[in-house]
C-alpha cells in the first residue's frame, strides 16, 4: 500500500483497513460492553445508590434511587435523588419493569439488566467474565496493532490538533471538504484515543479498585480514586460516557455510509471517501 | 398513530425478547459453567495475597450497618445472650489433632489483635469498623489441622426463613491470613448480638457474606461438598461465587 501512502485523491478507492483481530476485538468490545453495561446495572441494584465516602454515610450520597410511596398516599412511586434535587421517575426508575412482566420497586428496570430478573449473584456471573473478554479483546487488539505498526494510524499528533475543529464543521455540515487526512480523521482519532487510552483503562482500573482482593495488592489504587465508594461512582460515570459514545458512534456510523461502515468492520474493506487516505 | 403503535409495541417486543433471552441463558447450566470459570481465573490471580488497608480511628462509620440474617432467636441463643455467652463454647472440631471446645474466657486470653478495615459488601457498600480478636490461625495453631484437611468450615447459629443455617468456608490459605480473625469486639465493645456475637469471623480481604457470624462450630475438612447444597457457604449455594475477594 506503500504507492497509495499520505495521498489525498483516493476517494472511491476500496482499501483493506480492519485486520481479522481488529474485527474481531471490535465485535468482541461491542459484545462485552453490551453484557458489562447490563450486568453492571444489575449489580447497581443490589445498592442503588452512590456515595462520596467508605464510611457508609448518607450525608456523603450523590445519587440514588429509590421507590415508595408518598406521605399520605398508597401508590407507588419511583424517584431518582441526584445532587440534592429529587425527580420523579415512576415507571422507568425506581418503580418499574420487574423482567418478568409485572413491576416493582427497582432501581434501574428489567429491560436494561442482565438478567431481567433482580438476581444480584448472576449479574456478578456475566460482569466477571466479560470483564475478562474486554481485557483479553483490548490485549489482542494492542499486540496486533504493535504487529502490524498500526498504532501511527490511529494515535492522535500534534499536527491532527488543528484539523479537529473542520472536521467537526464538515460533520456538521458548515464545511464543504473535510481536512486532507490518513486512514482516520482527526476527530476520529480523537475520540479512539480517548475510548482506548482514557476510558477502558478507567473502566478496568475502577472495577479493580472495588475488589476487597485486589484492593489488599494494589491499596494506592483505591487511595487514588478516592476511596472504594469513590471508585464505585468513578465506575458508574464511565459507564455513562461509554452509554454516551454509543450513541454518538451509532449516529456516525448511520449518517457516514452505514454499509460501507458495516462492510469494513465486517469484511474489512472500505470505500474512501472524501478526504481520506491511507496512513498516518 | 397506527405507525407509532406498531414501533412502540416492536419496540417492547423486542425489549421483550432480549429479557427472555438473557433470563433463558442466565438460567442455563452450560453457559454458568462458563461464566464460572472467570472465578477460577481470579481466585489463582488476585487470591488472598496482599494485606488489606488498615484505617485509623477516624475513619470509623458512625453506625456499623448490618447485613444479612435477623439476629437468632432460638432458645439455644437466647439462653446464651441470657447468661453473658458463659454457657457458650466455640467447637473446633473435624480433621485436626486435638478436638477443642473454646468458652469466651480462653479465647481473650489468646494473644488478640485490632484491625481497622472496611468492610465490603457484595451489594457494592462499604462500612468501617474496629475489630479485635483472635487470628483464626492462632485457634488453627491450636488444634492441629491434619494433612488431609483443605477447609475450614464456619457452623453459624443464625437461620433463613425456611430454617436453613448459614454458614461459611475458607481454604488453609485464607484461614492462615494474619488479618483473618475471629472478632469478640467490634469499635472497643463486646460484638452486640446484631453484629454476630459472641464471635464472628472477618476477613477483610473478602466480601462480606464471607465474615459469617454467630459462629458456634468451626469444623476443618478436606472437603465441603457433603454440607448442604455443597457449594462451601449459604450464599454460595444460592448461586454466589465461593471466592469472595472480587
Amino acid at each position: 500500500m506503500a504507492d497509495i501512502m499520505g495521498r489525498t485523491d483516493l476517494e472511491g478507492r476500496i482499501v483493506y483497513r480492519h485486520s481479522i483481530v481488529a474485527r474481531l476485538s471490535h465485535w468482541l468490545w461491542a459484545l462485552s460492553l453490551l453484557v458489562l453495561v447490563m450486568s453492571g446495572l444489575q449489580i447497581f441494584n443490589a445498592a442503588p445508590y452512590l456515595d462520596a465516602s467508605d464510611k457508609s454515610d448518607p450525608a456523603k450520597r450523590v445519587f440514588a434511587i429509590v421507590g415508595g410511596s408518598l406521605p399520605g398516599g398508597t401508590e407507588p412511586v419511583g424517584m431518582v435523588y441526584l445532587f440534592g434535587h429529587t425527580f420523579r421517575t415512576t415507571g422507568i426508575l425506581g418503580y418499574t419493569d420487574d423482567g418478568l412482566g409485572g413491576r416493582t420497586f427497582r432501581a434501574f428496570p428489567g429491560w436494561l439488566t442482565l438478567p431481567a430478573y433482580q438476581d444480584l449473584a448472576s449479574g456478578r456471573l456475566w460482569h466477571f467474565f466479560f470483564a475478562w473478554v474486554l481485557v483479553l479483546a483490548l490485549v489482542a487488539y494492542a499486540i496486533e496493532m504493535t504487529r502490524r505498526r498500526g498504532w501511527r494510524e490511529l494515535v492522535m499528533r500534534p499536527e491532527d490538533f488543528p484539523k479537529v475543529i473542520p472536521m467537526l464543521l464538515y460533520y456538521l455540515r458548515l464545511r464543504k471538504e473535510p481536512p486532507p487526512h490518513g486512514t482516520y480523521n482527526p476527530l476520529q482519532k480523537l475520540t479512539y484515543n480517548i475510548v482506548l487510552f482514557v476510558m477502558m483503562p478507567l473502566a478496568v482500573v475502577t472495577g479493580l479498585a472495588l475488589s476487597p482482593g485486589v484492593d489488599a495488592i494494589a491499596n494506592p489504587l483505591t487511595v487514588i480514586l478516592g476511596g472504594r465508594q469513590f471508585a464505585r461512582l468513578w465506575h458508574f460515570v464511565i459507564m455513562l460516557l461509554f452509554v454516551g459514545y454509543f450513541f454518538v458512534h451509532m449516529g456516525l456510523v448511520l449518517t457516514t455510509g452505514v454499509w460501507n461502515n458495516l462492510r469494513s468492520m465486517i469484511t474489512g474493506y472500505y470505500r474512501l471517501g472524501k478526504g481520506d487516505g491511507v496512513g498516518p | 398513530m397506527k405507525r407509532r403503535l406498531f414501533v412502540s409495541s416492536s419496540l417492547s417486543a423486542i425489549a421483550l425478547t432480549g429479557c427472555g433471552v438473557g433470563n433463558a441463558l442466565t438460567q442455563n447450566q452450560t453457559v454458568r459453567t462458563i461464566l464460572n470459570s472467570a472465578e477460577t481465573i481470579d481466585y489463582h490471580l488476585i487470591g488472598t495475597r496482599g494485606m488489606a488497608k488498615e484505617y485509623t480511628e477516624a475513619d470509623i462509620s458512625p453506625t456499623f450497618r448490618t447485613n444479612g440474617f435477623a439476629t437468632p432467636s432460638s432458645s439455644l441463643y437466647i439462653g446464651y445472650v441470657e447468661d453473658g455467652f458463659a454457657s457458650y463454647r466455640l467447637v473446633v472440631d473435624g480433621l485436626v489433632e486435638h478436638k477443642r471446645a473454646f468458652s469466651i474466657a480462653q479465647l481473650r486470653a489468646m494473644p488478640l489483635v485490632t484491625q481497622i478495615t472496611r468492610h465490603d459488601c457484595v451489594e457494592g457498600w462499604s462500612v468501617i469498623g474496629k475489630f479485635r480478636g483472635v487470628r483464626l490461625g492462632h485457634v488453627l495453631s491450636i488444634v492441629k489441622p491434619r494433612p488431609e484437611a483443605r477447609y475450614v468450615i464456619f457452623h453459624c447459629m443464625d437461620v433463613d426463613d425456611t430454617g436453613t443455617p448459614y454458614y461459611e468456608s475458607l481454604d488453609l490459605t485464607q484461614a492462615a491470613h494474619p488479618q483473618t480473625i475471629l472478632a469478640l469486639d467490634l469499635n472497643d465493645k463486646p460484638i452486640d448480638p446484631d453484629h454476630g456475637a459472641p464471635v464472628r469471623l472477618k476477613i477483610p480481604t473478602q466480601l462480606g457474606y464471607k465474615s459469617a457470624k454467630w459462629v458456634n462450630r468451626i469444623e476443618v475438612a478436606s472437603t465441603f461438598s457433603h454440607l448442604y447444597s455443597g457449594k462451601g457457604g449459604y450464599w454460595e449455594d444460592n448461586g454466589y461465587n465461593w471466592y469472595a475477594g472480587i
